[in-house]
């Protein structure tokens, strides 16, 4: 197997489109083409990471479209789909493209536009994740499987509410700093916990979780140009390696899982990229967990191996997590603010992770040089998970 | 929860799924009876869910997670006004 | 009223004669008004934990709010355009006695115009709620207002029901689940096209602990600074809203 590198990475404005999802798809691609300065060089293949543009956008066959409107003929193109983790997913796709050395340049883009449709189908499209006929028919949403997930966490762990805002709090504030992210107004513990009009501010979505507690439902695209490593100086002077790669699935129906309280997919995913890696969860300087809800970063903290069972809350608390602190997550803002493309959602983690690792997140920069980064794409409700490591300053 | 679901019992090694699978999880095996799914349970966790797809008039559902005492977890609408985790719940 | 107002066509002063036709005239096109309870302000502390002031606005400041929707008026997205296009001229027929019981009432935070509520008496007992326009975006401004306006019609004007449409259905569909809302076929909204849906007292009253808030009295120092209203920078807020428009996706 080859060494494989991120040698380009674009990123729309996530928020509320305007414009078509193959038009955002184009614009983060043209980044990461330009990032990469390839010149003459030709795109082998095109892996287009998306869950919903039948329904949402009325598109099929995203990948070949995204080839046309870019010249990028022949290019072998597909669209792969892993519900929100359908972003790594594609960048796993296009890692072993380049590894195995069939391809050279492959271009993956990760595209998603919820708000085409009304909030309400969007609910309803993500919510066809779930098990069709054990979940989805009795009105089980993501929401809901994120709102039983909590109260049985919360209750078995001693999480309490005030450390769901506070994982709100940090993302919100570090997502103001994102000039990318789709919600960028910081929170405070009294606006939305504590205060005479918290109820109002924050009223409850799926118990115990509130508004605040969710992503919002957000466009947006991202794009990464692998190549192999030893080809990437050409293109640019400090690509970022893909060191390792992991997945796992676990039951569909949430309530077949031996213990509903863990995510044993999480915990292999994360073991198999580190093990592929050859590092452990300490040698992580920065992470992009999927908060799609708060209690799912905490959770995913301890379930990667960061933290020790039900110490994720303790460590959020005495900040080490924050954008200061001795293993900052999410400091793009996570689901949570930067927002939540459903399938393009792990593209732009590793995105994320690679401005970090290349030093060029501006506001929002980790400090110290970070070299190691871990993102986290979790998948129906964590029964299909994808962890990516990358390493940088190479 | 709809009184008329079905789990399956494999008939190969008796091991109770809901939903079904095509492989039994436990031996394999493919073959499988009905076994309606009644009698009582505890609540394992539930939820009051405001975002609700299409087509939902009400302001919130109720919905949680039952460890039945015949050997399975089922999902489904809560009727009880008062949720709790432990509480008995009837299928 | 002082003749001025009237006297655009350069220098002639008017004759007393000429003074006294306008002001008949002017009288008949005034519509009698309804003595309405005045709106008590409230504060409340938003999710990002500034505070907003709730307060009934006057007719004095109607000019400056209309140079803030002007904008507004082209921003065509989530309905921006149609609510800001109608508030403007309704707030202008407020100010120009064109309409009969309008409130309007605004939230402000630190001079800052978060957003504009308003809406008539029909008759003592019924109300009709007109438009919520929300300029401070993403902290549930809107929802707060609208609650502020319901509770204005019931608690405040002593009303019995308030009749609403919503200008963008999927915003209408939510107060509908939310409060929730009934139907009211047979009142013709005056804003035209769907027909009336109503709040009544006692589902105003069911939803309140749910979706009122905010604390009175405000203090005399919070108060004040939510007054005046700030003129913004015209030039700054073109951009913003342009920036919304073009905004990269
Ligand atoms: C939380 C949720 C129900 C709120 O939806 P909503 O009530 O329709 O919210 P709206 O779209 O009307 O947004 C209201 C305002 O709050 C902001 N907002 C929306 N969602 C938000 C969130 N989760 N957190 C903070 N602010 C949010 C919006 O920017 C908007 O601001 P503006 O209109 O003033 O500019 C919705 O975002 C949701 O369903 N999230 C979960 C999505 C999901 O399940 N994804 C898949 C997970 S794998
Ligand atoms: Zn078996």
């Amino acid at each position: 197997m080859r060494d494989v590198a991120i040698v380009g990475v674009g990123s729309t404005q996530f928020g509320r489109a305007q414009w078509s999802l193959l038009k955002m798809m184009c614009e983060a691609s043209h980044d990461a083409i330009v990032d990469a300065a390839i010149g003459e060089r030709k795109i082998d293949a095109v892996y287009v990471a998306n869950m919903g543009s039948v329904r949402t956008s009325r598109q099929a066959g995203l990948a070949s479209a995204l080839v046309d409107r870019l010249n990028l003929f022949p290019a072998a193109a597909e669209v792969v789909e892993n519900g929100p983790a359908s972003g790594a997913s594609a960048v796993k796709h296009g890692v072993q493209a380049v590894a195995s050395g069939m391809c050279d340049l492959v271009l993956v883009c990760g595209g998603e536009r919820m708000n085409e449709v009304n909030a309400f189908d969007a609910t309803e499209t993500v919510s066809y994740l779930s098990h069709r006929y054990a979940e989805y028919v009795y009105g089980v949403t993501l929401p809901a499987l994120a709102g039983m997930f909590a109260r049985l966490y919360m209750d078995r762990h001693g999480v309490e509410p005030r450390h769901l805002a506070m994982v709100a709090i940090k993302n919100h504030a570090n997502g103001a700093r994102n000039r990318k992210a789709h919600l960028r107004i910081p929170v405070t513990m009294e606006g939305i916990l504590t205060g005479p009009d918290a109820f109002m501010n924050n009223p409850p979505v799926a118990e115990p979780l509130r508004f605040f507690d969710c992503c919002p439902v957000s466009d947006g695209s991202s794009a990464v140009l692998l190549a192999p490593a030893a080809l990437a100086a050409e293109f640019r002077p400090k690509p970022v390696l893909v060191a390792g790669i992991g997945q796992a699935t676990d039951c569909q129906a949430v309530h077949e899982r031996p213990d509903p309280t863990q995510l044993p997919a999480v915990r292999l995913a994360a073991e198999k990229a580190f093990a592929m890696a050859g590092i452990g969860p300490a040698d992580i300087d920065v992470a992009e967990l999927h908060d799609a809800f708060t209690i799912l970063e905490i959770a995913e903290s301890e379930e990667a191996g960061f933290f020790a069972p039900g110490e994720g809350a303790k460590a959020l608390e005495r900040g080490d997590t924050a954008l200061g602190g001795r293993l900052p997550i999410n400091p793009s803002g996570g689901l949570k603010a930067r927002g939540h493309p459903v399938g393009n959602t792990g593209v732009s983690q590793v995105v994320e992770l690679a401005l970090q690792l290349r030093g060029e997140a501006g506001d929002y920069q980790v400090a110290g040089n970070p070299e190691r980064g871990f993102a986290l794409n979790f998948g129906g409700f964590g029964n299909n998970v994808v962890a990516t490591v990358l390493k940088g300053g190479v | 929860m709809a009184g008329t679901v079905d789990a399956a019992r494999c008939r190969a090694c008796a091991r109770l799924t809901y939903p079904t699978h095509y492989y039994c999880p436990a031996c394999g095996g493919r073959e499988f009876e009905p076994v309606p799914i009644e009698g009582e349970g505890t609540l394992l966790t539930w939820t009051r869910v405001h975002a609700l797809p299409l087509d939902y008039e009400q302001r919130y559902i109720t919905l949680g997670i039952v460890e039945l005492d015949m050997g399975i977890r089922a999902t489904g609408r809560l009727e009880m006004g008062d949720p709790a985790i432990g509480r008995r719940e009837r299928a | 009223m002082t003749r001025t107002l009237f006297d655009w066509d350069a220098g002639e002063p008017l004759t007393p004669e000429e003074e006294r036709m306008i002001d008949e005239l002017e009288a008949k096109l005034r519509p009698p008004a309804l003595p309405m309870a005045p709106y008590p302000p409230k504060a409340i502390t938003l999710a990002s934990g500034e505070v907003m002031v709730v307060r009934q606005a006057s007719t004095d400041e109607v000019d400056t709010m209309l140079r803030i929707i002007e904008p507004v008026m082209w921003l065509k997205r989530d309905f921006f355009d149609i609510v800001a296009a109608r508030l403007f001229g309704e707030l202008l027929a407020w100010k120009l006695h064109r309409v009969r019981n309008e409130y309007c009432l605004v939230g402000v935070v630190d001079g800052e115009l978060a957003g504009i509520v308003n809406g008539r008496l029909v008759d003592e007992k019924h109300g009709m709620s007109y438009h919520t326009l929300t300029l401070k975006r993403g902290l549930r401004v809107g929802a707060h207002l609208f609650a502020s306006k319901m509770e204005h019609h019931i608690e405040f004007l002593g009303q019995d029901e308030v009749w609403i449409v919503a200008e963008s259905p999927i915003g209408h569909r939510r107060w509908m689940i939310e409060y929730p809302l009934e139907e009211k076929f047979d009142v013709q909204h005056e804003l035209g096209g769907a027909p009336s849906w109503v709040l009544t007292r006692e589902t105003y009253f069911k939803a309140k602990e749910r979706l009122v808030s905010g604390t009175r009295p405000v203090p005399e120092e919070l108060l004040a600074r939510s007054w005046p209203i700030r003129e913004p920078d015209l030039r700054v807020m073109l951009v913003q809203v342009e920036d919304l428009l073009e905004s990269r996706i």
